[in-house]
């Protein structure tokens, strides 16, 4: 395996750990609110796995803690948010910071804790296709998963009632509320749902891809994904293209210091925020016009 | 912030006029509401406790402990008031920007590169200006770096319509890694025995104490920056410029202001006060750079600001309350073996109270 095809390899791991709080953050902000706690959604989330991952002995078991733990910060912010109409970008950083202190506490017993990591599964046939096998079909389950969702987010936004509802309470919640629903609860479904996504790549972070807990671990990886969502212009395929462009910055670090090539470390630590704002300055502009109307309103505080 | 802007409402929903009204009853009875606000601040203070509880410590003995290293031991405030400079100047930079409708998260980069240009100007000048000289060209370097960093994410928001929340959050993972680069290679200093330090600043470079307590002259200019905002904000035209594109930005434009340009200035001013929060934490009280020095500050000022509502004075004083919770982590560290994070915990639940009291209130928060 050459260092171009490790990296990419490696850059779809990776990736697969910001396409979770993206696509759950593209929900989320289809409906209308967006949610910097995605970073402490992802910390709760690895948390969780590694606590009930490493007491029962099962990675999958872990992975639902992720699930739960992301959704319960994240309905906290939806609560916030929609029933008491607090500042969106004040609430999420504060959750994330409640996050990060709750996890420090709480995690400290868990730093030697080592859980069994999510199996690599080779998908038979898929697998061996030369090139292409071991770069997208020789991961983690959740990898898998992650590709499905792709598929179901976009099939659900856009051919689903549901969806529709949802991305109506985006642009115009009146408009949801007239036609007999209740924007409220949609948009908080939305962020609970999506914040659990979150946790489910904190969760991909921590028993997936490390295989153990340290304090902060996300390390801004939350941020990423809210970062993603604005410059893929709220499409689910941009999302997958830009987490996987972020997961290659991330794999090209150790990957490149692997085969001896000598990069400045720190200039590589620092690659997947350049490259996502890179990204978010060259594409920011044509997505801008394609936010949903109630996400604009909330992100330029002209609510 | 004060409501500028006539509200472009649509009708309102039957959940508005049910706000409007609830809004109205607990406005009548104030008495009630600074009952809700002692409910909610004793029910957040009772989950922190139990979340110390969890790790099988005594809560009481941690609020004591908070209390002690905040009040009462010896030199608890001076050394309280020193942690607050950082943190007082970091939130004026969440403050002005905000005042302009837009939100910088980036203070704690900010901080950091302010600290660095300082340490950068203060190692390379070493003995061979007098004190004051030095401090000026230190305060002038960290605050043209923390100007850069803030100033940058303000031009991005006006050219590319990026998001300023989430690029200036981009931005402090950079300017860490910035920090670590030159710490670990190019300005480690030889002597200090493998760790990743800068030289400590020459002795006559370190801000001079005061009336002969540990308070130093860090803290004179900190409040004097307080004070000069609050003015400028208040009585200036500048300022007035930036609450009114705030306020109403289309409403400013056709008022012929420079929105963009306010925009653009809102964010250096902000970015400089950090820095000089960076250099005068540097020279006054580290006295040499290392990883982590900044232990958070800027986020911990992000929530000072929000607390404070933006107004400097407020802030000023949140400020000052978040320093005294956060010096007692290492006590906590050491009496309990609590993660040192866990004050983070406590400053989010105080912060997370008036987020549950919102009500519909206008302004960038």
């Amino acid at each position: 395996m050459n260092g171009f095809e490790q990296t990419l390899t490696t850059g779809i791991e990776g990736g697969t750990i910001i396409l979770y709080p993206a696509l759950g953050e593209l929900i989320g902000e289809r409906a209308g609110i967006v949610n910097l706690g995605t970073e402490g959604c992802m910390l709760g989330g690895a948390l969780a796995a590694i606590v009930v991952g490493s007491i029962t002995g099962s990675a999958w078991l872990g992975v639902l803690a992720g699930f739960g733990a992301g959704a319960v910060v994240g309905l906290a912010h939806a609560l916030l948010v929609v029933k008491r109409n607090a500042n969106q970008l004040a609430s999420g950083l504060v959750l994330w910071f409640l996050a990060l202190g709750l996890t420090s506490v709480l995690g400290a017993n868990y730093v030697s804790a080592i859980v069994t990591p999510l199996p690599v599964i080779k998908v038979t046939g898929l697998g061996s296709i030369p090139w292409i096998g071991p770069i997208f079909f020789d991961h983690d389950p959740l990898v898998y998963v992650s590709y499905v969702l792709v598929a179901v987010v976009t099939w659900a936004l856009y051919r689903t009632r549901l969806g529709l509802v949802i991305r109506a309470t985006g642009e115009r919640p009146e408009v949801v509320a007239v036609a007999g629903r209740r924007p409220d609860w949609i948009q908080i479904g939305a962020v609970t749902f999506g914040a659990a996504l979150a946790g489910v790549g904190g969760a991909q972070l921590s028993v997936g891809y490390v295989g153990n807990w340290s304090d902060d671990m996300t390390n801004g990886y939350g941020f990423i994904a809210v970062a993603v969502v604005l410059f893929a212009a709220w499409r689910p395929l941009l999302v997958l293209a830009g987490s996987y462009l972020f997961g290659v910055a991330l794999a090209a670090a150790s990957v490149l210091e692997a085969h001896g090539v000598q990069v400045n470390q720190y200039f590589l630590d620092a690659l997947p925020y350049l490259v996502t704002l890179l990204a978010l300055v060259l594409l920011g502009r044509s997505g801008g016009r394609r936010a949903p109307e109630g996400l604009t309103r909330a992100l330029t505080n002209s609510s | 912030m004060s409501a500028t802007a006539p509200e472009l409402s649509q009708s309102p929903t039957v959940a508005e006029r049910f706000d409007e009204a609830k809004k109205k009853f607990v406005e009548t009875r104030g008495w009630r509401r600074l009952g809700v606000v002692l409910v909610i601040y004793f029910v957040f203070l009772a989950l922190f406790g139990a979340l110390v509880a969890t790790q099988k410590v005594n809560p009481l003995g941690v609020y004591n402990t908070i209390y002690h290293s905040a009040l009462l031991s010896t030199g608890s405030i001076p050394e309280v008031i020193l942690r607050a400079v950082p943190i007082v100047l970091a939130a004026l930079a969440v403050s002005v920007p905000a005042r302009a409708g837009l939100v910088n998260v980036g203070g704690e980069g900010q901080l950091i590169v302010g600290a660095v240009a300082a340490t950068g100007v203060g190692v390379q000048l070493g003995n061979s200006v007098p004190g004051f000289v030095g401090w000026i060209l230190m305060a002038i370097a960290g605050m043209a770096a923390g100007a850069l960093w803030g100033g940058v994410a303000g031009l991005l928001r006006v050219v590319a319509n990026a998001n300023e929340a989430v690029t200036t959050l981009l931005l402090n993972f950079i300017a860490n890694d910035v920090m670590l680069y030159l710490l670990y290679q190019p300005w480690k200093d030889p002597t200090g025995g493998g760790q990743p330090e800068s030289r400590p600043l020459s002795s006559h470079e370190i801000l001079p104490k005061l009336f002969g307590s540990s308070i130093n002259l860090g803290v004179i200019i900190a409040l004097a920056a307080v004070l000069v905002l609050w003015y400028i904000l208040k009585r200036s035209g500048w300022g007035f410029a930036l609450r009114v594109v705030g306020g109403n930005p289309e409403a400013a434009r056709r008022a012929s202001l420079p929105v963009k340009r306010l925009m653009i200035s809102s964010m250096a001013v902000g970015g400089s006060l950090a820095g000089l929060g960076g250099m005068l934490y540097l020279a006054g009280t580290q006295l040499q750079l290392f990883p982590g020095g900044t232990a958070t500050y800027g986020y911990i000022a992000f929530l000072a600001a929000f607390l404070g509502r933006n107004d400097p004075i407020k802030v000023t004083f949140a400020a000052l309350l978040f320093a005294a919770i956060a010096i007692s982590a290492p006590g906590l560290q050491l009496n309990y073996g609590l993660d040192g994070n866990v004050v983070d915990a406590l400053l989010a639940f105080i912060v997370l109270a008036p987020l549950v009291l919102t009500s519909r209130r206008k302004g960038a928060f």
